[in-house]
């Protein structure tokens, strides 16, 4: 068995990162070590860099850029980098000045152009490597922590330091991609200490969080390889969750156990050889400063009382009947959306083969970076009317830069490394895979397409440059494809779009679908239906722990049905992952 | 010697490749540019986008944009005056202004040696 996680003992560096799935409780670990060493008596920074963030909700305290004062614990600060706004604050400090000075037209095409994916994360890279390799931070505080966003990002993010280095010292012609950022130059020596800070061992260290489920455990083992080849060596995984105890008499909590025993004897390899600590499955759920305490403490297994024990619940719609909703409307393009692990991709594949069984034609596809929708369906049989494919962000680029190079004509050995250079640039990603996913939307024309988006603000991010994208179009003079001119109207035609929201029945994933309903209805999309995924309460257990957990379900799901969704499905917790066709089958028919 | 000034639109980068689909006459510009640049030619560029002083600054190209707006760019001058607007000059049109032959721009330069610092 696992040692138990104890900050205390188990915290060694300054530098702290928390990676891992979305949903497998990186910020609750986060904040109790983060709480735990402040108790101790040390200075603890925690920062967030999630677009949604979190931290706010745990503390219940309003967070900003900069560090204040966590009012309830001694010693502990909290910062939240929000990408979207150091952008804007970036956008407005350069155009700012000349709102006066040139005319309105100039002006706002000056800020369409700020608006796009490289502002945001050269903005947000720019926060990041400053809290890295300023000294004055590393000698204020003991320790830096970083609840950092789910792992796509937090890949992309860590990368930078090391893509950007190289691609500052190459980019030989100046401004290019990095011009959203002029002077950029200048800071290299602060991205070069970030990087250095980064891959040593006596500053830095990444903990991997997991759940005991094998998708997470695979997730951590890709991250922690990933970063390791960055140079971040020195990790450590913590498995988050592990039920203690189990009674024998129930079916679900027996099952329940078992299917965490089972997940963790297929850990992978590479990951089992690192240092590995656990954390408890807890009737309680993380929110205030007395349960963060209690999780990381001696006696992490005591019961809180849950206030929604005695609320009551109207009836709720299954998985079928959104199936039933999506068929008898003729819906042309779904997407499943929501944060990272909540399971869209099996709601995603769950609706796809739903469909299908009605007699559609239907077309399954991902744009996550951490898909596993092949690992879903890599056993079984699949239906003639039901094809997959994925959007590999990797893939998506070589053929981008292949098809600019072969469309640029005839170009000498000096131009063609001058293409290249600018190819080289984070925009490339944003742009190919734009364009792929336009391309499966096209489809809808002859199927049904679902698609299973990638985690939230990348998911907004998509389709902010989508929109920037359409406007663009209107005076570029290259080939605009036929696909991503259609694109933008089409999301937003109710008739042929419907969004589904997936959710669990916790706080953190409540509260981040509820900002992503405000992001869609920002971007004039509204979800049609919220599917809250993974519920104890639907389960009707009688183990005492597990209980507990499905009564304090009942306030989030209250939550989603009288106060944020049109439709609400729920969906129970079930031992079996589903994998193949003919379990999802099952799975829709229920 | 003959002074050639390009006031781009805000672009990501000068190329286009960031762009929603590419220009191939803005790779057919760059490529110019870089050339002349390379024969010691006085040509400079502007990016709205990282430079927006020089839109401002520059009396002659603040007063096409109060008048045309946006659309006027990009907008090229030769010592000084406005010698299009709107769209990219051709190769044949810089040759003419800097008195070169058009060959001269797409011809192959030396090939460059890059270093990877590593």
């Amino acid at each position: 068995m696992y040692t138990r996680y104890n900050p205390k003992q188990h915290v060694e560096t300054p530098y702290l990162f928390f990676t891992g799935k979305g949903g497998v409780g990186k910020t609750s670990v986060a904040c109790a070590t983060a709480v735990a060493l402040a108790d101790q008596g040390k200075k603890v920074l925690l920062v967030s860099t999630d677009p949604a963030s979190n931290l706010q909700d745990v503390f219940e305290i309003e967070l900003s850029r900069e560090p204040v004062g966590i009012p309830s614990v001694k010693n502990l600060f909290a910062s939240n980098i929000d990408p979207e706004e150091a952008a804007r604050v970036y956008r407005e400090k350069t155009v700012g000045p000349y709102r006066d000075k040139l005319p309105e037209s100039v002006v706002n095409q000056m800020e369409e152009q700020l608006s796009g994916a490289c502002t945001v994360e050269i903005a947000t890279f720019d926060e990041f490597s400053h809290l890295l390799a300023d000294d004055r931070i590393f000698t204020q505080y003991d320790h830096v922590l970083f609840d950092t966003a789910p792992t796509g990002h937090t890949l992309r993010l860590l990368s930078l330091p090391t893509a950007w280095s190289g691609y500052l010292e190459e980019a030989t012609h100046g401004a290019s991609c990095l011009g959203p950022l002029s002077g950029l130059d200048d800071k290299k020596d602060m991205y070069q200490k970030a990087v250095e800070s980064l891959s040593d061992g006596e500053k830095t260290t990444l903990i991997l969080v997991a759940r005991p489920e094998e998708s997470t455990l695979i997730e951590a083992n890709r991250a922690s390889s990933e970063l390791g080849e960055i140079g971040i060596k020195k990790q450590m995984l913590i498995i988050n969750g592990l039920l203690q105890s189990y009674d024998q008499n129930d079916e679900v909590s027996t099952a329940f156990y078992e299917g965490q025993q089972e997940a963790l004897t297929k850990t992978p390899e590479e990951l089992k050889k690192i240092q590995t600590y656990s954390l408890p499955f807890v009737s309680y759920s993380l929110i205030g400063m007395d349960r963060l305490r209690q999780i990381v403490s001696d006696e992490p297994l005591v019961e809180f009382k849950e206030t929604s024990e005695d609320t009551e619940l109207a009836p709720l719609s299954e998985l079928k009947d959104v199936i039933d909703d999506f068929s008898s409307k003729n819906t042309r393009v779904i997407f499943t959306m929501g944060k990272g692990g909540v399971g869209k991709t099996s709601v995603a594949a769950a609706i796809a083969v739903g469909l299908t069984e009605k007699g559609h034609k239907v077309h399954l596809t991902t744009t996550d970076p951490a898909a596993h929708l092949e690992y879903m369906f890599q056993n079984g049989t699949v239906n003639e009317n039901l094809s997959i494919s994925s959007i590999n962000p990797e893939v998506e680029v070589e053929a981008y830069k292949k098809e600019v190079i072969t469309n640029a004509g005839e170009l000498n050995d000096d131009e063609l490394a001058f293409l290249q250079e600018d190819l080289e640039s984070p925009c490339t990603e944003e742009i190919a895979v734009f364009r792929a996913f336009a391309d499966v939307v096209e489809r809808s024309e002859q199927e049904i397409v679902v698609i299973d988006t990638a985690p939230t603000g990348h998911t907004l991010l998509l389709l902010d440059s989508s929109e920037a994208y359409h406007k663009e179009m209107s005076r570029s003079t290259g080939e605009i494809p036929e696909s991503v001119k259609k694109l933008l109207p089409r999301l937003r035609n109710p008739e042929e779009t419907g969004v589904v929201v997936v959710t669990l029945t916790e706080a953190t994933p409540v509260f981040e679908a509820t900002r992503l309903q405000d992001d869609l209805k920002r971007a004039e999309l509204t979800p049609k239906w919220w599917v809250i995924n993974r519920s104890l309460y639907a389960t009707g257990t009688t183990d005492k722990v597990l209980k507990a957990r499905a009564a304090s379900e009942k306030q989030w799901i209250k939550k989603v049905q009288e106060e944020l969704a049109d439709n609400s499905a729920l969906i129970p917790w079930m031992k079996e992952v589903k994998i193949g066709y003919d379990q999802l089958k099952k799975f829709v028919q229920l | 010697m003959k002074k050639v000034e390009i006031f781009d639109p805000a672009m990501c980068c000068s190329t286009g490749v960031c762009g929603p689909s590419v220009d191939p006459n803005l790779t057919r510009v760059a490529s110019a540019v870089y050339s002349m640049e390379q024969k010691g030619v006085d040509i400079k560029r502007f990016n709205l986008a990282n430079d927006p002083a020089a839109f401002a600054d520059n009396k002659t190209v603040n007063q096409v944009l109060q008048e045309k707006g946006a659309d006027a760019l990009p907008v090229i001058l030769l010592d000084g005056e406005v010698v299009k607007v709107g769209e990219y000059p051709t190769n044949e049109e810089f040759a003419e202004w800097l008195e070169v032959s058009a060959e001269e721009l797409t011809q192959k330069p030396c090939v460059r040696v890059s270093v990877k610092l590593d």
